[in-house]
């Protein structure tokens, strides 16, 4: 039986007018990510890597090509439906963690649930047991600013995880922390993985890429799977 | 996301920018303490124009003349001709005055100003007079000949009017001197308005007494020296007007007796002012203070308010029957009020323009404030849309922002002339504070931050979320 696929992008091109000159970001990508895999996207800084993570997470178009998310032909989605897979299909956690800076730590990690049209208590009964497996109960009314930047990036994948999206999307998660904190992050990851969540991260770096079940590198816009 | 969440998300915000909050508010704290001022002061000149209006009539016609000034040069200047058969004569034309056209005295070329032998005497023909007058008339043009004889209406005048004019209920004639008085607790001689006035004036001008009686007709017939004093007036002479009442008061020294006291009036625009004069028979005072030397108002009641034009023109008619050559300053009590009522709409308009443009510069404050907000909350905007936040969430949480700035900004402004308005009493401005205004003030304030909110908040709600996130 063939696995399910989470993602699935054909032929994907992506280019930006940059004055006279159009600067094609990416190439003809073809991708695939079944459901329940770790997939590391490796490549340089300028290789085209946030251009896709931006298109797949939904957050920009393409200029052509196909690209289905659970089977959702994300290619022909309106703004509006956009939104809401956005808010329900998708887990983001960035590099620089973007939680806001006004906004306590539950009120950060419920934001989504609160999107989806859920009242506050609800939200923060669905987020107990996220927040009690990233070890985050001490810390709910706390500001980000109060926290080491291993703490704010589990703020952030507790955000990511508690609207139990199909997909964690992860942009540099290591980035800008230490090593300690970021190997903390990337043993969470392998737990997530484990716990049969599908998550595709970004990064740069190969040791990073290392902690994934499967790389695919991506040089000048091209795509090739690693072996 | 549902609404009483995005409200608590704006309220997290305000909370946390309270300082801000504060400044971006300060138009609209302006704007919301002028329109509730504003309206305080219209209100209150409206009941300002009501209470001293209160004591006139709206179907009275005050008819009063006033002598031209003496141009120099050629002028005719002759007093209202007296004469022996000055009863019949001057009598409208169509009341059978024939006689009146060789009755009058002959007009003074001099200049100078004769006198009227006596109030009672004065009246006469004015009949070669006019005739005179007429046949110069044409000569020095009408302008220059009218109003130029000396008139002293009369209660015979009256008489005409209420004979002839149809649709009156009722008619009186008055005038005021200045005299000195003393008596009571003055111990100097001290200046008063003295008002000569019939028995069915205080009926007329809605007078209401404090102790005894008013003037009576009799009083009138002979002459008798009986006073009424105004509700202040007596205060002012005797310390209190129960103390006024049947005490003796001194006018241009002969000894009057205070047959009443009016209760409070209160200020009035027009007409006399009852709190502070002395009333006393029409008759008593020509005969023991002014002689002819007055000039009268006389005072006609139209029964139908509505028919108070027609009045006009009638009375017009019946005097210039007996004065063709004078012309007479008609006034009627509702064209008073209306003036009144008239300039004070236009003062409030023009305060509720300088409100609104008060209103308009704290609008736009708003929407630089929310603008800048727009541009420092970029990436959080970026986020909120990234994790699922739709175009109508952040829209709306924009908009709500702004309508609570302005909201807080409308409480301050509302409070803050509640402040200003004990202020405003102490320069004499009367205001009346009212909910309505403060309603107003804060309806305005949350049309205004909604208004001047929308654009940024529109353009907030517009931001593409990837840019967004990459504004830093």
């Amino acid at each position: 039986m063939a696995a399910e696929q989470v993602i699935s992008m054909k032929q994907v091109c992506k280019s930006y007018q940059m004055g006279a000159e159009k600067l094609n970001v990416l190439k003809k990508i073809d991708f695939t990510v079944n459901k329940g895999e770790f997939t590391a996207i490796l490549g340089p800084s300028g290789s085209g890597k946030s251009t896709l993570m931006n298109i797949i997470g939904c957050m920009d178009t393409m200029d052509s090509g196909s690209y289905e998310l659970n089977s959702i032909p994300i290619h022909a989605a309106k703004e509006k439906e956009l939104t809401k897979i956005r808010n329900q299909e998708i887990g983001f956690i960035f590099q620089n963690y973007h939680l806001i800076p006004t906004y306590t730590v539950m009120q950060n990690i419920i934001m989504p649930l609160l999107m989806r049209g859920k009242d506050r208590k609800t939200a923060e009964k669905e987020c107990e047991e996220v927040i009690s497996m990233l070890g985050l109960a001490e810390r709910l009314r706390h500001k980000p600013s109060e926290l080491s930047g291993g703490q704010r990036q589990r703020v952030a994948i507790a955000r990511a995880l508690c609207s139990k999206p199909s997909l964690l999307l992860a942009d540099e998660p290591t980035g800008a922390l230490d090593q300690n904190s970021g190997t903390e992050v990337l043993k969470l990851f392998t737990k997530l993985h484990e716990m049969g969540n599908t998550i595709v991260m970004i990064t740069h770096d190969m040791n990073v890429a290392k902690w994934a079940q499967r790389t695919v590198r991506i040089v000048d816009g091209e795509m090739f799977e690693e072996n | 996301m549902r609404f009483s969440e995005i409200l608590n998300l704006v309220k997290l915000n305000l909370i946390q920018n309270k300082f801000k909050v504060l400044l971006t508010s300060i138009g609209i704290i302006v704007g919301a303490a002028t329109i509730v001022i504003v309206i305080a002061v219209g209100r209150g000149g409206k009941a300002d124009v009501a209470e001293q209006f209160r004591n006139l009539n709206a179907g009275a016609l005050d008819i009063s003349y006033e002598q031209a000034q003496d141009s120099g040069g050629f002028s005719f200047r002759g007093s209202r001709p007296g004469g022996s058969s000055g009863e019949s004569s001057g009598r409208p034309s169509f009341q059978g005055g024939e006689a009146a056209a060789f009755s009058g005295n002959i007009p003074d070329f001099s200049g100078k100003k004769p006198e009227s032998s006596s109030g009672e005497s004065s009246r006469g023909g004015g009949g070669f007079f006019s005739g005179f007058n007429n046949m110069f008339g044409g000569i020095f043009g009408s302008s220059d000949t009218k109003n130029t004889e000396r008139i002293t209406l009369s209660d015979e005048d009256m008489e005409d009017i209420t004979s002839y004019v149809p649709g009156l209920s009722d008619a009186t004639i008055s005038y005021t001197t200045k005299q000195n008085i003393y008596g009571g607790n003055i111990e100097e001689t001290e200046s008063y308005t003295v008002a000569g006035t019939l028995s069915n004036y205080a009926d007329l001008s809605n007078l209401t007494m404090l102790f005894g009686d008013y003037l009576s007709d009799a009083d009138n017939e002979n002459k008798t020296k009986v006073c009424v004093l105004g509700y202040s007036a007596a205060k002012q002479i005797f310390g209190s007007a129960e103390e006024a009442y049947d005490s003796l008061v001194y006018i241009d020294d002969r000894p009057y007796t205070v047959g009443g006291v009016l209760a409070e009036q209160g200020t009035v625009e027009a007409g006399i002012s009852a709190d502070d004069a002395i009333f006393i028979p029409y008759a008593t005072g020509i005969k023991y203070l002014t002689g002819s030397d007055i000039s009268p108002t006389i005072t006609v009641i139209a029964a139908d308010v509505d028919n108070i034009e027609a009045v006009r023109e009638n009375v017009k008619t019946v005097l210039a029957a007996s004065y063709p050559n004078a012309e007479f300053t008609i006034s009627d009590a509702g064209s008073k009020m209306e003036a009144a009522n008239k300039s004070n709409e236009t003062l409030t308009l023009m305060l509720i323009a300088m409100a609104s443009i008060v209103f308009i510069i704290g609008g736009i404050g708003i929407m630089n404030v929310l603008f800048v907000s727009v541009k420092e909350r970029t990436e959080e905007i970026g986020i909120l849309k990234a994790i699922g936040g739709s175009r109508k969430d952040i829209l709306l949480e924009f908009i709500m922002e702004a309508c609570f700035i302005s909201l807080i900004g409308g409480i301050i402004g509302v409070l803050v002339s509640f402040v200003i308005n004990p202020v405003l009493s102490g320069f004499s401005i009367r205001t009346e504070m009212s909910v309505s205004g403060a309603v107003l003030a804060l309806a305005f304030s949350i049309v205004t931050g909604t208004v001047f909110g929308f654009y940024p908040a529109w353009k907030a709600s517009k931001l593409v979320p990837v840019e967004a996130l990459s504004s830093e």
